[in-house]
């Protein structure tokens, strides 16, 4: 949801059918499928496939230039030839605009996941690895780091930086990487307390090599599945930032932008309002819904777990 | 339960204490010269100072620090350097719009999604609870202020019943604030339901599973009754403690959808002081809030020791 907002989609629960357990009732186990599952995983990839070709496309090839206002072209109707979902107030092409939307939002979505997926992993590795002090003090730091909305740390941030891409990649990145940093602790600790992991130890591998060989390709799915999750809570918070007016602004194009001007310019009645939204949702749906459906694939352990 | 109260209440202090350092050096250290700032490119190098010496800018950054906590402690927020009004004034005067729209945003999220939550849950598998897990999935991606904004294109524009912004005083007409709360409540609301019903809905499940529930069934409850009168209960546990994490989620919520709605709640007013760099008013408008949050995850933290004796003995 609108996560502006410490989204942290590490403790939304799997969804889908229930597969392990007392059974309600043994009709109701008869109706269980599997196939909603894998439905989620293709039109999630596919959806998700198609915004990413949409954004690496808009680097080559863009109808018009989505910043030069053409004021004789202003506010065409959708259907327009040239311009089929119509122009702005100020005639710009509303497709070329959507294109580049799709490029920041991606930037900025993954750059804050991958950002936080790297520091939280570090983080969560050590906690699990290290002594209790050092696990006690990293755990507490991101209890407190979690207790603070991440929309406040977006705004004080956006009033000592100044707003732009950069900024909402370290604002998401400030508030994702402590929900990271739990999410790979416990998941590291599951794996530490395994006994080939003891048996490495004992044939005298250290630490690192410990971590590095047999803990992270042990965690890489829940990593992944992570990853997607919040790719997606990045997304909905860059746009909710610059629907604010604190997160990315002209040349550059985000979808929560053209909604601030869209409402501001013509208001709410106009079809502008619709397509940067519908293009959020359907990004978001399409990374959450792949997230979910790459759970059961890699982390067939949590999915179970978890319903 | 003395120890593991004892044990949050270190935590609420360390974590303010901590919280409290982190604002005021990234607000002060990263902010440049505040006075320079707020006087804009014209202003002379005297101005300046003059302003930095009035506001005790110039002194070195800990004493600073102390004496913004003392004068908290003691209910001294600071004062405006544009308006010189007290930022205790200006933050009680939006808490009329704000509190009243978080709060009935959550308790209408809450109101959707124990229901609708328990409901898929007993409906796993089935077309129904399939249809209500996508419904849920699709809210999730919907952002707040795009709810809003057709919520508002809907009832303001097209059928004309509601306001679409705006605001009237409390003091001035009760039933014309209620009226420009409407939408903005509706959409909150239906946002959050569509987070909470998944935590529900896996709340549920989980109490379902459990031996507990089976032994109700097993004296002669009924599927629903066990589930009302033993499931319910333990599945509020994980409940409380989810309201509490929403806290956080909550509050950006308010922040967007008061600007949806042009509301002049705290979070605007925070945001016009965002752009004009009150550093004063934004550092304890900031400290205000995470003192809250904070505060209700400790209330959640000890109300979970009351209701589970299990959790005094283990965390």
């Amino acid at each position: 949801m609108m996560t502006l907002s410490k989204s942290t989609p590490s403790a939304a629960p799997a969804d889908g059918p229930a597969t392990s357990g007392v059974p309600i009732s043994p009709p109701a186990r008869k109706r269980r499928r599997r196939l909603p599952r894998n439905a989620s995983l293709i039109i999630g990839l596919v959806l998700t496939a198609i915004f990413l070709t949409v954004a690496l496309v808009s680097l080559f090839y863009l109808p018009s230039n989505p910043n030069i206002p053409v004021i004789r072209n202003r506010l065409l109707p959708a259907g327009t030839p040239g311009h089929w979902l119509g122009t702005d107030v100020l005639g710009r092409d509303i497709i070329a605009q959507l294109m580049v939307g799709a490029r920041t939002s991606i930037l900025v979505g993954a750059g804050g996941a991958t950002l936080s997926l790297l520091l939280g992993t570090i983080a969560g590795l050590a906690a699990a690895a290290s002594g209790k002090i050092t696990d006690e003090a990293i755990s507490r730091g991101a209890d407190i780091m979690l207790s603070i909305p991440g929309m406040v740390t977006a705004l004080v941030l956006a009033a000592t930086m100044g707003s732009g891409a950069l900024t909402t990649i370290l604002a998401l990145t400030a508030f994702f990487t402590p929900s990271f940093t739990r999410v790979i602790r416990s998941a590291a600790m599951g794996v530490l307390n395994e006994d080939f992991i003891t048996a490495a130890k004992l044939y005298g591998r250290g630490k690192i090599f410990v971590l590095a060989r047999h803990v992270l390709p042990n965690i890489a799915g829940v990593m992944i599945v992570q990853f997607t999750l919040y790719f997606a809570a990045g997304i909905l918070t860059e746009a909710g930032l610059s629907y604010l007016g604190v997160g990315v602004h002209r040349p550059s194009i985000s979808w929560g932008l053209m909604l601030n001007e869209a409402q501001q310019q013509v208001g709410v009645s106009s079809p502008l309002a619709i397509w940067p939204g519908l293009a959020i949702v359907l990004m978001v749906l399409g990374l959450n819904l792949l997230g979910d459906g790459l759970r059961d694939v890699l982390d067939p352990k949590l999915a179970r777990r978890a319903s | 339960m003395a120890i593991y109260v004892l044990r949050k209440l270190v935590f609420f202090l360390g974590a303010i204490f901590i919280a409290s350092v982190a604002i005021f050096l990234l607000i002060r250290g990263a902010g440049g010269n505040v006075a320079a700032v707020v006087l804009g490119k014209g202003a002379t190098p005297e101005a300046i100072n003059a302003l930095a010496h009035s506001y005790g800018l110039d002194r070195p950054l800990f004493v600073q620090y102390f004496d913004w906590v003392g004068n908290m402690l003691s209910g001294d927020l600071g004062r405006s350097f544009r308006t010189n009004e007290r930022v205790a004034d200006l933050v009680t005067a939006r808490l009329s719009v704000s509190i009243p729209l978080a709060l009935s945003g959550l308790i209408l999220g809450l109101i959707i999604a124990i229901p609708v939550g328990t409901y898929a849950a007993r409906n796993v598998g089935t077309p129904s609870g399939a249809i209500l897990a996508l419904v849920s999935q699709i809210g999730v991606a919907v952002p707040v202020f795009w709810a809003g904004i057709l919520l508002s294109l809907l009832f303001g524009v097209r059928l004309g019943w509601l306001p679409t912004g705006g605001w009237t005083e409390w003091s001035v007409s009760p039933w014309g604030a209620i009226r420009s709360l409407v939408l903005p409540v509706l959409s909150l609301g239906l946002i959050m339901a569509a987070v909470l019903i998944r935590y529900v809905r896996s709340a549920v499940l989980d109490v379902m599973n459990q031996d507990y529930l089976r032994t109700a069934r097993a004296v002669g409850m009924t599927r629903t009754e066990a589930l009302l009168k033993v499931g319910l209960r333990n599945a509020s546990l994980p409940l409380v403690t989810i309201v509490g994490l929403q806290i956080a989620e909550l509050i950006g919520g308010t922040v967007i959808i008061e600007t949806v709605f042009s509301l002049p709640g705290l979070s605007r007013m925070m945001l016009a002081n965002v752009a004009a760099r009150e550093v004063i008013v934004v550092q304890s408008t900031v400290m205000l809030i995470i003192i809250f949050v904070i505060g209700v995850n400790l209330l959640v933290d000890l109300l979970y020791g009351i209701l589970d004796p299990r959790v005094r003995s283990t965390r």
